[in-house]
């Protein structure tokens, strides 16, 4: 029983390996380098480059940490950061393709769509190949949505991939979009001396979080410099001029750029997959699947960015272990209810769960705790004292339904917010639980006592 | 030092006695005379009251649980000591008789692994808030463990099963414990060790209702106390077993005992059972005075304040079905007794007085009796006593 897979990214690569080691002779095909987007163009070189402008945050504020650095010691040299960057993804990209040789899935370099329900046609460096299934997943992943009126075209108009490798740090960067990408690239090129400006719709930043959260994120990514203009919107764009015309309200502004990187969300990657031949339904919002990830045709699954919802790296490996699982004769079903949202940006931004506006719509009065990171003894310490952890309570039984956090690791402590919250734990038992000294978890362990009444240090 | 809770002896038969709720948990503070947990025995219900301000440090007895009186159920203390268990049996209280020395209770180990259930805690919560029974859930979780949705899942279940028709619904199983199996066993004791059988008579009261009206707002104001049939017909009733000992009487030993005085049991029906809380010395009792007693009694009893002395050692017992709309009804003797009066709903209809057709108000009576210690003729002339104290009312207010 063979089991192709469409697709080497963090979906694709995931189920290849839990199908290799449930047995199956997996068929693995991928266009590009494996690891996908998060891999190549995502999750991995972002916060590699983010990591450069860390230190260099921390180098600038060294003199406050006793460490004197002779003036004009600092230079940014953005092709080293480039290579170290690469070299970050080069060892992981090779991590995988030691994990499929491993697993002994056979991976083929081409462009896959169907022929039929189980015959696939791959296009490749050395010509086309008629392949059959008797499984097939696609794990074909996203790619970033246009903008009508200003294509991509690689040398202005940018997506997010084409802003990881340019040439030099840009003086002057309009970025139009204030979600999660938007707001990761504003900060990485801000703290790296570029002139960023955000263009949004929405009336703040990071519509999907809390507003307290983004309105503490927004004061500080414009102490680093950005310009952020929300309840506006890119009317059109002047390539010769290098010039971006947006309107807030009815008045029109003109921004010169060095580039436009255009970050309004991503879509399914479903073109060319030649879906209506398999019988797969599919909308441009991605390929409906069931809980076990299977499409309407039962023994073809689709699971990551090509399904729509959710779009995170860690979302897509537990949904492609799902598919190879239930494809393999397992009876398991996804489970979704506790995704953590990572921002990396400076500071960072966490939450799983609820954002305290939904808890509230579901629950009325929830229980709200709230810890702030200037009363955490860690963090004074490494002197990013700002942000603040929020949690949320049902009101009746204490279940932990949401965690928000801003500020500095974070990205790091909503794993024990996720542990929490699919171990179904409740508020009252951190009564019971002990925080390592002086930790930032602490600021978890306070947050959820104050949701009780029983904060020591707030 | 751990302050022990012991399960208290309500009334000297007292054989056992069972944690019905606890009110508090292993963990939760207390102050001195807060309410810790309800006990049930016999047909008495009570709350127990922390003897102590502290901490709830250890509970012995689980809900549901039964065992003798003088049996530590809980310990009260500092909130990090640890219970010294006393060896051997619970000691007896001073007033305990020797032959109900409690059975001495087995020391049971912390819970085996096996028996250790893995369930989240937002799970437990909530299906101990709805009553779930824990142990019919089946956990989807990691390794079997019951997570949210599973109980989410069965409580939805049971609204369904709930919502079906009757013929659909699955059968439920209540565990027949306290009150209810006091009831149970006295019963089937009634009528397995008795020879009762019911007599019923209808007494024409449309003097006592005219005159019941009449007295009772003055009742309320100057006495505070309502003034209803049942008080009449309790008072008729004291008078006629004063009259008629032998309906007055313990059937007990192959003897009949039969009492001057007259304690009434009156039969009062509460959410998950009935008592029969008995006003003392009843023919003692001006007809104002009985109904004071009456009231009183039935609202404590109601607020489960009645202790085990106020329900016990009744004469002779009184129920009331009327206002269910029950006319005659056999109602089931209260061991050792050999009396027990059922009064019915009354109602009005045309009766013939002489030639000529009246409104008259009816009171069905129905007597259950038992055989062994009384006949028919004379448990007839009780009755017929009865009827002629409501039919001619007047006597009953001196």
């Amino acid at each position: 029983m063979t089991l192709a897979i469409i697709g080497g990214g963090p979906a694709g690569y995931a189920a290849a390996v839990s199908a290799a080691q449930q047995g199956r002779n997996v068929l693995l095909i991928d266009k590009g380098k494996l690891g996908g987007t998060c891999l190549n163009e995502g999750c991995i070189p972002t916060k590699s480059l983010l990591e450069s402008a860390n230190v260099l945050d921390k180098i600038k504020h060294a003199d406050s940490f006793g460490i004197e650095l002779p003036a004009g010691a600092i230079s940014v040299d953005w092709s080293k950061m480039q290579s170290r960057k690469q070299q970050v993804v080069s060892q992981l990209v090779q991590g995988v393709q030691y994990l499929m040789k491993k697993n002994q899935i056979q991976v083929v370099k081409g462009t896959a769509s169907f022929l039929s329900e189980r015959k696939l046609l791959i296009e490749g460096e050395n010509g086309k190949e008629i392949r059959e299934a008797d499984q097939v997943l696609i794990a074909s992943g996203s790619e970033p949505i246009e903008l009508p009126f200003a294509p991509f075209d690689g040398e202005w108009i940018l997506d997010s991939k084409d802003a990881l490798s340019l040439s030099e740090i840009p003086s002057s960067l309009v970025i139009v979009g204030g979600g999660v990408i938007g707001c990761e690239y504003a900060g990485l090129f801000a703290r790296l001396g570029s002139q960023v400006t955000i263009i949004e719709t929405a009336d703040r930043l990071i519509p999907a979080e809390d507003e307290d959260i983004a309105r503490l994120f927004q004061e500080k990514l414009e102490e680093d410099g950005v310009e952020v203009h929300t309840s506006s919107r890119l009317g059109r764009v002047d390539q010769t001029a290098k010039t971006a015309i947006w309107k807030s309200g009815q008045r029109e502004f003109k921004t010169k750029a060095d580039y436009v990187l255009v970050a309004i969300g991503r879509k399914p990657r479903l073109d060319g997959l030649q879906l209506e031949q398999a019988g797969v339904d599919f909308s441009p919002k991605g390929i409906p699947v069931n809980g076990h990830m299977q499409t309407n045709v039962p023994h073809i699954y689709a699971c990551g960015d090509a399904i729509g919802g959710i779009q995170l790296a860690h979302a897509a490996f537990h949904e492609g272990i799902i598919a190879a699982s239930h494809a393999s004769g397992r009876d398991v079903k996804i489970n979704e209810k506790h995704v953590p949202r990572c921002i990396y940006t400076s500071p960072e931004i966490a939450c799983i769960g609820m954002t305290e506006r939904q808890a509230r719509s579901i629950y009325g009065d929830v229980k709200i705790g709230e810890f702030s990171f200037s009363a955490n003894g860690k963090a004074l310490i490494k002197q990013q004292a700002e942000g603040k952890v929020k949690i949320m309570a049902e009101p009746e039984f204490g279940e932990i339904v949401g965690v928000s956090m801003i500020g500095p690791d974070v990205t790091e402590l909503i794993g024990q917010a996720a542990a929490i919250m699919n171990g179904e734990m409740t508020a009252d038992m951190a009564e019971h639980f002990i925080a390592a000294h002086p930790t930032l978890s602490e600021t978890l362990h306070e947050a959820l006592l104050s949701t009780i009444g029983l904060a020591v240090h707030a | 030092m751990a302050v022990k809770v012991v399960m208290p002896k309500l009334g000297m038969a007292m054989k056992q006695g069972e944690v019905s709720i606890w009110n508090k948990k292993v963990g939760d503070p207390v102050e001195k005379g807060e309410s810790i947990a309800s006990i049930q025995s016999e047909k008495i219900e009570m709350e127990i009251e922390a003897p102590e301000k502290g901490t709830l440090i250890d509970i012995k007895v689980k809900e549901g649980e039964e065992v003798p009186p003088g049996t530590a159920i809980c310990y009260i203390g500092d909130a990090n000591e640890s219970v010294q268990e006393e060896a051997g049996a619970p000691v007896a209280e001073d007033n305990m008789p020797q032959a109900v020395q409690p059975v001495k209770q087995e020391n049971k180990p912390a819970a085996s692994k096996k028996d250790r259930m893995k369930i989240s805690p937002v799970a437990r919560k909530i299906a101990e808030k709805a009553g779930l029974d824990l142990k019919q859930l089946k956990g989807t979780g990691p390794g079997g463990r019951i997570v949210k949705d599973d109980v989410t899942k069965a409580l939805a279940e049971q609204k369904k099963d709930q919502a079906k028709p009757v013929s659909e619904q699955k059968a439920q199983e209540i565990p027949v414990t306290g009150m209810r199996k006091v009831i149970a066993a006295r019963m089937q004791e009634s009528l397995a060790n008795s020879a009762q059988l019911t007599i019923t008579m209808k007494a024409d009261i449309t003097k006592l209702a005219t005159l019941q009206k009449q007295l009772s707002p003055t009742a309320e104001e100057r006495y505070g106390t309502k003034l209803t049939i049942t008080h009449f017909v309790s008072r008729a009733a004291v008078l006629a077993l004063q009259a008629h000992p032998v309906l007055n009487s313990f059937y007990q030993n192959e003897r009949i005992i039969t009492h001057p005085h007259v304690h009434l049991g009156m039969a009062v029906a509460l959410e998950n059972g009935l008592v029969v809380p008995v006003i003392r010395h009843a023919e003692k009792l001006s007809l104002i005075e009985l109904a004071q007693s009456i009231s009183e009694n039935a609202k404590k009893a109601r607020e489960g304040r009645a202790g085990s002395e106020e329900l016990q050692g009744s004469t002779f017992s009184i129920t009331n079905l009327g206002a269910f709309g029950v006319e005659h009804f056999t109602p089931i003797l209260n061991p050792p007794e050999t009396g027990i009066l059922g009064i019915g709903a009354s109602y009005d209809t045309p009766v013939y007085q002489g030639e000529e057709i009246v409104r008259s108000t009816i009171l069905p009576l129905s007597l259950t009796f038992d055989h062994r210690a009384c006949d028919g003729a004379p448990a007839a002339a009780f009755l017929k006593a009865m009827k002629t104290y409501l039919e001619e009312p007047a006597a009953l207010i001196l």
